[in-house]
């Protein structure tokens, strides 16, 4: 595997990792962190949280990576990978301004 | 092979059939855009009486249904659904199953990749007929409702509280009289219903239902474009990617099952492998070209070696694009990565994130429909 490739790789699982751990520790779900599949829907169907479990996954990405998530984007609710995705993101952005 | 209850009915309408493990299927009614379009933007109607279809008394029903689905069913509360599968007794896949606690008695229906004998078979080995489980798959019809405008429709057939009807919850209504159970589920990842009834409603009120999608610019649909939806809001498909990883755990279905439970078919192997840590998992796919074709079988190249395999895959008419599922080493199951596939110097795909697509059931106001 090229290094980039890797790379890429090494920087999602960190967060991802770190999301699914919060995610665990903060709505005692019955689960190890490799039980949680990163495309399963956090809402509804699959996890099934609720709107009260919606602000726990908000302060868990605060919380973990200091970054605030914007009200009423459903989108970077949807799954484990969308909010890695809102957090490698927002770290690029960070990274560049730098 | 059983036959639609609703054949002539579904045939006046242009359906084509297909056999689906030992059950006739309304395949396509019209073709698989339109159907694509009814259902994102509009409303769609669904026969699935191809499902089969159980029920069970409460009192005698949850040590029964416990024993075999690793869901937790002495959990489910009055009027709420459950979303769990039925394995076989190595662990490996053989339904998607809702399990409903509807009042008095628990309702199972099954998407299964056995046939009707073979269901019941597996069944009766675990008590079914001590227990009392009764069959009512010939008895009984059932209909999905999905698209953005699914609330409008069941609205209007049931009353304005079926908007406060939260997803995986059971209700029962009447159609003239009639009383039939209305599921809140669906897995197109728009607004969704499944309506089971007698078969003696079936034909009046299958006719009611087209009717009122029509009205909401919608119609009849066949199953086979569920196929496209299902994958693109990543709902399981057991009748694709269900049928040819077979294993729960690598297809990430972990949240259907309760590990705290001490039995349930296929429990000692799927627990023995979820010890042992997975090795491959399956992660979206996406061709970067819309001209080039994704099919299920496809290999998928790295650096010359063979890597992955896809599982399942469809025309997103959402992304103008081939998505699909692919099976991928653990080490590499990670979106926005790049592979070749069919051959190493093969065209380019690129692993993603699913779901793919925003459907217009997740921005949509109650007021705007």
């Amino acid at each position: 595997m090229d290094q980039s490739m890797q790379a890429t790789i090494d920087e999602r699982v960190a967060v991802i990792q770190a999301i699914k751990e919060e995610l665990i520790r903060r709505l005692n779900l019955p689960y190890k962190p490799e039980d949680l599949h990163e495309d399963v829907s956090l809402f509804g169907a699959g996890l099934g949280l609720d709107s009260l479990d919606a602000l726990e996954v908000v302060l868990c990405v605060e919380n973990c990576f200091g970054i605030r998530i914007p009200d009423n984007n459903i989108a970077i609710l949807r799954s484990i990978n969308t909010l890695a995705d809102y957090v490698l993101e927002h770290k690029a952005k960070q990274g560049g301004a730098a | 092979m059983r036959i639609s209850a609703l054949r002539d009915l579904l045939s006046q309408q242009g359906a084509s059939f297909k056999e689906r493990f030992g059950v006739e299927v309304p395949s396509v009614i019209s073709d698989l855009k339109t159907e694509y379009h009814a259902i994102r933007d509009h409303v769609g109607i669904t026969d699935f009486s191809s499902m089969q279809k159980f029920r069970i008394t409460a009192e005698r029903g949850v040590d029964f249904l416990e024993n075999l689905f690793p869901g937790n069913v002495a959990k489910i509360r009055f009027c709420r659904v459950l979303h769990t599968f039925l394995s076989d007794e190595n662990g490996n896949l053989i339904a998607d199953c809702y399990i409903a606690n509807n009042d008095e008695d628990f309702i199972v229906l099954c998407d299964s990749v056995v046939d009707d004998a073979t269901l019941k078979a597996l069944m009766n080995k675990y008590g079914a007929q001590e227990f009392g489980l009764e069959d009512i798959t010939a008895t009984h019809v059932v209909f999905s409702v999905d698209g953005y405008k699914a609330w409008a429709v069941v609205k209007e057939l049931c009353g304005a509280d079926v908007l406060g009807l939260p997803y995986l919850s059971v209700e029962t209504y009447r159609f003239e009289e009639a009383p039939f159970s209305l599921f809140r589920a669906g897995k197109t990842s728009e607004f969704g219903y499944l309506i089971l009834a007698t078969k003696d409603m079936g034909p009046k009120l299958l006719a009611k239902l087209i009717a009122l999608a029509q009205k909401n610019e919608g119609g009849l649909c066949g199953t086979t474009i569920h196929d496209t939806l299902r994958l693109e809001g990543r709902f399981f498909n057991i009748f694709a990617e269900g049928l040819s990883v077979k294993d729960p755990l690598a297809l990430g279905l972990q949240w259907m099952i309760d590990f705290d439970k001490e039995v349930f078919i296929g429990r000692d192997p799927i627990v023995t492998r979820r010890e042992k840590g997975l090795t491959h998992k399956i992660i979206g796919v996406k061709a970067e070209s819309a001209l080039e074709d994704l099919k299920a079988g496809a290999f998928i190249f790295h650096e010359g070696k063979q890597v992955a395999q896809v599982q399942a895959a469809c025309f997103s008419y959402g992304l103008n694009a081939w998505i699909g599922l692919a099976l991928f080493p653990v080490a590499i199951a990670y979106p926005y990565l790049s592979f070749n596939l069919e051959k190493p110097d093969g065209l380019t795909i690129a692993t993603i994130a699913m779901p793919p697509i925003m459907p217009k059931s997740l921005t949509v106001k109650l007021d705007e429909l």
